[in-house]
């Protein structure tokens, strides 16, 4: 069985967005594996611990993706391929690119992350799934081979959950409580530098332009109120909600 | 030509339905607007459609499979020959219409909160980044969109009804779906909800909402989950606000014993006000707040509870 991972790099959530030319500046914010793809990762490398074969991770991006791509490496990924392609590219552009790789590893499952902590887009599974014409099952909790050719799935609707049954290939897209990732051990780290990481230049163009990105943050009041007195910090604070914020 | 696939609850249109007719018209400068009903007793529900748009297909496919949405939004497209699809944010519509702007090769602009045309592209505005970037958006049409909920006001009727017609739509066996988990639903819902009061892993343990529910029922609000709290099994996950959880936008956002994490940020930074008690005075979730109290939730929210009643009184 062939099991294989699409991964991204994002920003650290805890790191200071820039904006520069009225688009985010990512120059020296800390770049990390996408926290939801950390979860494919390691469902991943679990189903071929359970099953055997050999796992993939495959990843669509600029040259700095390297750093994720070792990381996955390094939880225990056995070889990865890496498209390289600067600047924005649109999820579904994207996964026309990924699904040729892909096609060719002919794997056994798909799994990637449910949202991307930088575009904030759910599309890149099943739009890779459509793109291979496979079926797609998005915010997995749980999944279980059942042989070579189905497997059944635990994953979130708009409302509650439902569990699947589904015809193998097929693509899966993460969700939480599907699994705690791994840290990199050290020896891991030193053995992912051997593995092999194959580079292919991609040239596409994408769908979707950005014309501009801001920082809103509202500004907020930050009203601090001391709550050594209990009683009356609360009194203070539910007569500013109704007399200043009137919002009860 | 538009396209807008109209959500339904297999009995009533959503409202969601609604601001996605509403979306339609705005860039009425397209073409005529079609809508497409997928599901289970779609017959009816485009009955109720057909008063507020000229064209309505019926494609009844069964039980949702993103697979079947994507193939009878795409058959509904072709058949009316729409250029833009427009279909309400959420979980499912937003894996099935990734599907359907592959199939139209379409660019596809997720959770838009406003769109415009200039006649040749849909340029959208949306969040990202965890929620922290407004960012705009163009893509040439073909273009897919979904409108984010809560972000546009419901449509009228149109003045004269219009004609439902059934689809039939050719499907590929994939997805068997085995059980469905239903979430248990009471009191204010949510994402609907104008005041929200969230508990925390500082709460101690799950007997301590019992706190939190009477404030929420005082102020009318509903009750919001950290991911600690349904992790330890305290609350439903149905409760959990945030990036693997729901995203609210309230008027007021209480966080009681909550740190605040970027994670739980991206499901709550968009509200109006937000409270914040925690006895750690450089917690996150204060550098968001509006009003913060530093001290002990344990002392805090009883006296908040009985402010709270003395008010409503
Ligand atoms: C990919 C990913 C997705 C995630 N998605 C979500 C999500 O959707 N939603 C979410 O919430 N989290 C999410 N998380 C988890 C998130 O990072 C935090 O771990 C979580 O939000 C912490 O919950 P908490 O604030 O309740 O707990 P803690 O971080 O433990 O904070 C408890 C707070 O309570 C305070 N406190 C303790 N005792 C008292 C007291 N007696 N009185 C007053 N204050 C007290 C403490 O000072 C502290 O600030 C996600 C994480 C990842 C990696």
């Amino acid at each position: 069985m062939k099991f294989v991972a699409v991964i991204r790099q994002v920003p650290d959530g805890e790191s200071r967005l820039k904006i520069e030319g009225g688009k985010v500046d990512l120059g020296g914010v800390t770049m990390i594996l996408d926290q939801m793809d950390e979860w494919a990762v390691e469902e991943v490398i679990r189903l071929q611990e359970k099953h055997g074969g050999e796992s993939v991770v495959v990843a669509l991006g600029p040259e700095r993706f390297e750093e994720a791509i070792r990381t996955a490496l390094a939880m225990g990924i056995d070889r990865a391929i890496h498209l390289v392609a600067e600047g924005y590219l649109d999820p579904i552009s994207q996964a026309e690119a990924l699904a040729e790789v892909i096609r060719a590893e002919a794997p056994t499952l798909v799994f990637t992350g449910g949202q991307q902590a930088d575009w904030d887009s759910q599309a890149l599974g099943p739009a890779l799934a459509e793109a291979l014409s496979w079926p797609v099952v998005s915010w997995t909790t749980q999944i279980e081979l059942e042989g070579e050719t189905q497997a059944k799935a635990k994953h979130d609707l708009d409302e509650g959950a439902e569990v699947v049954r589904v015809g193998l290939p097929a693509v899966f897209t993460s969700q939480q409580g599907l699994n705690e990732p791994r840290y990199p051990t050290l020896p891991g780290i030193m053995k992912a530098k051997r593995k092999e990481l194959k580079k292919v230049p991609v040239s596409a163009s994408s769908k979707v332009e950005i014309l501009e990105q801001t920082i809103q943050e509202k500004s907020r009041l930050n009203k601090m109120i001391d709550g050594k007195d209990p009683v009356a910090a609360a009194h203070e604070l539910v007569r500013l909600l109704h007399e200043e914020a009137k919002v009860i | 030509m538009i396209l807008v696939v109209l959500e339904h609850d297999g009995q009533r249109l959503r409202k969601g339905a609604l601001e996605a007719i509403s979306r339609a018209r705005q860039i009425g400068a397209l073409g005529a607007i079609a809508g497409v009903v997928i599901g289970e007793n779609t017959q009816a529900v485009a009955q109720e459609a057909a008063q507020y748009l000229p064209t309505v297909y019926a494609a009844e496919v069964g039980s949702y499979t993103p697979e079947k949405w994507a193939e009878a939004a795409y058959a509904a497209a072709q058949k009316s020959g729409a250029k833009v699809v427009v279909a309400t944010g959420g979980r499912q519509s937003r894996t099935w219409t990734a599907r359907l702007a592959y199939k139209m090769k379409a660019g596809l602009l997720e959770d838009t909160l406003e769109t415009s045309t200039d006649g040749q592209h849909i340029i959208g505005v949306r969040y990202s980044f965890l929620n922290r970037v407004t960012e705009k958006q163009k893509a040439a049409l073909p273009v897919v969109f979904t409108a984010k909920p809560n972000t546009t006001p419901l449509a009228e009727p149109a003045d004269s009804s219009g004609v439902v017609e059934a689809l039939e739509v050719s499907l590929p066996p994939t997805v068997e779906v085995l059980e469905r988990l239903s979430e248990q639903k009471k009191g204010v819902s949510l994402t609907e909800a104008t005041v929200v009061v969230t508990g925390g892993r500082g709460l101690g343990n799950p007997e301590a909402f019992a706190g939190v529910e009477e404030l929420a029922s005082t102020l009318g609000a509903a009750v919001g989950a950290t991911r600690a709290v349904v992790d330890a099994g305290w609350r439903p996950y149905s409760e959990q606000v945030g990036q693997t959880g729901k995203t609210v936008q309230p008027n007021l956002y209480i966080a009681l014993a909550v740190s605040g994490a970027v994670q739980h940020q991206a499901g709550m930074n968009k509200s109006k006000y937000i409270v914040a008690v925690n006895k750690d005075a450089e917690a996150p979730i204060f550098k968001i707040a509006d009003y913060g109290i530093v001290g002990d939730v344990h002392q805090v929210l009883p006296a908040l509870i009985d402010a709270a009643k003395k008010l409503k009184d």
